[in-house]
């Protein structure tokens, strides 16, 4: 049985962590509630993400927190074309023709991040990263909090972005029905093109937290995707503070079960997770349940 | 998912089916007995070429039975390969069965697996058995890794010699065979019939009293028989298996590329997109990242201009110069 101190630790970092996981699924479920994509290539998004940073830390000496806006922007800017080139040509295909162009994507980024940096393990090195921050019998390291936090207000303004202004109302219509919007005079397209470079946004800045926090090379994207859906999973596409709620749960039970199980365990739980939560409650997704 | 493109697409597998189909019933036999008849010309790197040809067929008939016919997007090939290996390895090893009969019993072990995990993947339709699979084969990887019982990161060692390299290809040949009667069967049928109405209107397939989460897990049931065998095979011809390189997201690439860039749906598809993949694979062989990144540009243009591949492209030019 461990300690209290190390129980509650975890606990504590399992619940920071939770806050980054909720950003990086947020990408996810957009993309997946207004444009109907499942995005294969987001946990590449977030790797890019990483390794832009790592760039940018490198060559320019940039700090990885101040200059995460930068990324997010950055990539926003990049997904931009790929989302026109890509996957707009393929809309009333079906969801399959642009899910599988996605795994392609992420086929190539993956493969050319490997070209371009080698498989080494890399982490985003900063002062922050490992200094640890004490309250009572809780320590944490400081870059939990800083991550928690950031996370947390940039959810917020996503929230406030698709309710408050007019983009979200736009956003809002092309998601319940894309037709009825365009004939409102919506540019439907328009809207997803944005959509798309938001949630490429997300997955980026999500990818230089954990990067910081963690280490990554370029094959780590594919445990970030599927953490992602079982976050989106357990809080239903489009629910955005659903999506707080349910990334911090997923953060918790991967602490309880690192601790419980070995620090190998901790992606295993989620996984595990969702395919439980597939079988037994898959009402947990509502919008795009059927087809 | 069931638009006006994609309407027109399900009619052309029956009708193409009718073509190829009946070419392929004279010309599969013929293949398999000449493929049987040239081992004593062949060189030992033709063999081993044949065997990874013949291996990789098999994996994409049986991905091409869940997508092409079934509308199942599978992500989780390498669980099932994982599986069949490891669970040859273990009866070798623990019993001392004999191969041939190793190799019948790692495909039922997919099965099982396909059978356990089929309430969470067929639950939700379509794209969440696509993500539930890859969540399968993520999880199966991680716990091999991290399990100690199995080998852990480093594997299991095969306690005899595999056979050498004309017996891996006779074995793949015979694999190859039990495929090309099993995939006829399943394709020709009145189940390739039902298998198709679930794939394009389960609603209506089930008010017209098909059940569809039965035919699901037939389908389901049967590709992982092929691909847990296929996977025995591998490790047969490795003599080890480990976590990394037998559940490992490769195999799922490459299956999945052949059938899309051969042509889903389609009989033939997978041999034509098996030659190409295993072609550019040997072309690259120095070059493993760029060869994976090849494919997968490779993959978006097939989706986006070939909907069903090479060989619809080749039907679709024949038919109009007719």
């Amino acid at each position: 049985m461990p300690n209290l101190d190390v129980l509650t630790s975890t606990l504590a970092s399992g619940f920071l962590l939770g806050g980054i996981l909720a950003l990086i699924a947020l990408g996810l479920s957009i993309a997946l509630g207004v444009m109907r994509l499942v995005n294969l290539a987001h946990g590449e998004l977030l790797v890019c993400g990483a390794y832009l940073s790592y760039f940018l830390l490198s060559q320019f000496d940039v700090d990885p927190i101040s200059g995460l806006l930068v990324v997010g922007a950055l990539m926003a800017l990049i997904a931009l074309p790929f989302q026109r080139l890509l996957i707009a040509p393929l809309s009333g295909k079906g969801m399959e023709a642009p899910m599988m162009t996605m795994f392609g994507v992420s086929i190539i980024l993956q493969n050319l991040l490997l070209l371009g940096f080698s498989a080494d393990t890399r982490t985003l090195e900063a002062p922050y990263a490992a200094s640890p921050v004490s309250l009572g019998p809780v320590t944490v390291p400081q870059i939990y909090l800083i991550g928690f936090a950031i996370s947390v207000v940039l959810v917020v303004l996503v929230h406030q972005l698709v309710t408050r202004t007019g983009f979200g109302r736009e956003l809002r219509a092309s998601s319940a029905d894309p037709t009825a919007a365009a004939a409102m005079g919506v540019d439907v397209r328009r809207v997803h093109a944005l959509t798309f470079a938001l949630g490429a946004a997300c997955a980026a800045m999500g990818g230089v937290l954990i990067g910081t926090a963690f280490s990554f090379t370029p094959s780590t994207g594919a445990t970030y995707l599927l953490t992602s859906f079982a976050v989106v999973v357990l809080s239903g596409v489009g629910n955005i503070f659903g999506t707080l709620l349910a990334g911090i749960a997923m953060g918790l039970l991967q602490s309880v079960g690192a601790l419980a199980f070995g620090d190998g365990y901790r992606d295993f739980v989620g996984l595990v997770l969702f395919l439980l939560v597939l079988a037994f409650r898959p009402q947990g997704i509502t919008s795009t349940g059927g087809r | 998912m069931a638009s006006m493109v994609d309407n027109k697409l399900a009619v052309a597998p029956t009708r193409s089916g009718g073509l190829v189909g009946g070419a392929s019933a004279w010309l599969l036999p013929c293949l398999i007995l000449a493929l049987a008849l040239a081992p004593p010309l062949m060189s030992n790197y033709a063999l081993d070429i044949g065997f990874r040809l013949l291996l990789l067929i098999t994996l994409a008939e049986a991905w091409n039975l869940l997508a092409g016919y079934g509308g199942l997007v599978s992500l989780g090939t390498a669980s099932f390969v994982g599986v069949g290996a490891y669970t040859l390895t273990g009866l070798v090893n623990q019993w001392g069965l004999p191969f041939a009969l190793a190799i019948p019993v790692a495909g039922l072990s997919a099965v099982l697996l396909a059978v356990i995990v089929s309430p969470a993947v067929f639950r939700l339709r379509g794209l969440y058995f696509t993500v539930g699979t890859l969540a399968l084969a993520e999880a199966l990887r991680m716990f091999m890794v991290n399990n100690s019982v199995f080998g852990g990161a480093t594997g299991l060692f095969l306690a005899i010699d595999p056979p050498g390299v004309k017996g891996l290809y006779w074995f793949a040949l015979g694999l190859f065979a039990v495929t090309t009667l099993a995939m006829t069967v399943a394709t020709r049928s009145r189940f390739s019939i039902l298998l198709r109405t679930v794939r394009d209107d389960e609603d209506a397939a089930a008010q017209i009293g098909v059940r569809p989460f039965r035919i699901k897990l037939i389908a389901f049931a049967l590709a992982s028989f092929l691909m847990g065998m296929a996977g025995a095979l591998q490790g047969m011809k490795l003599g080890a298996v480990e976590p990394y390189g037998m559940f490992g997201i490769q195999w799922t690439v490459a299956v999945l590329s052949i059938v899309i860039i051969g042509g889903q749906g389609l009989r033939v598809g997978p041999i034509v997109g098996a030659i190409f993949v295993v072609a550019m694979a040997e072309l690259l062989a120095d070059y493993p990242a760029l060869n994976l990144a090849l494919t997968g540009l490779i993959l978006i243009l097939v989706i986006r201009f070939a909907p069903k591949g090479l060989v619809g492209l080749a039907l679709r030019k024949t038919r109009g110069a007719k």
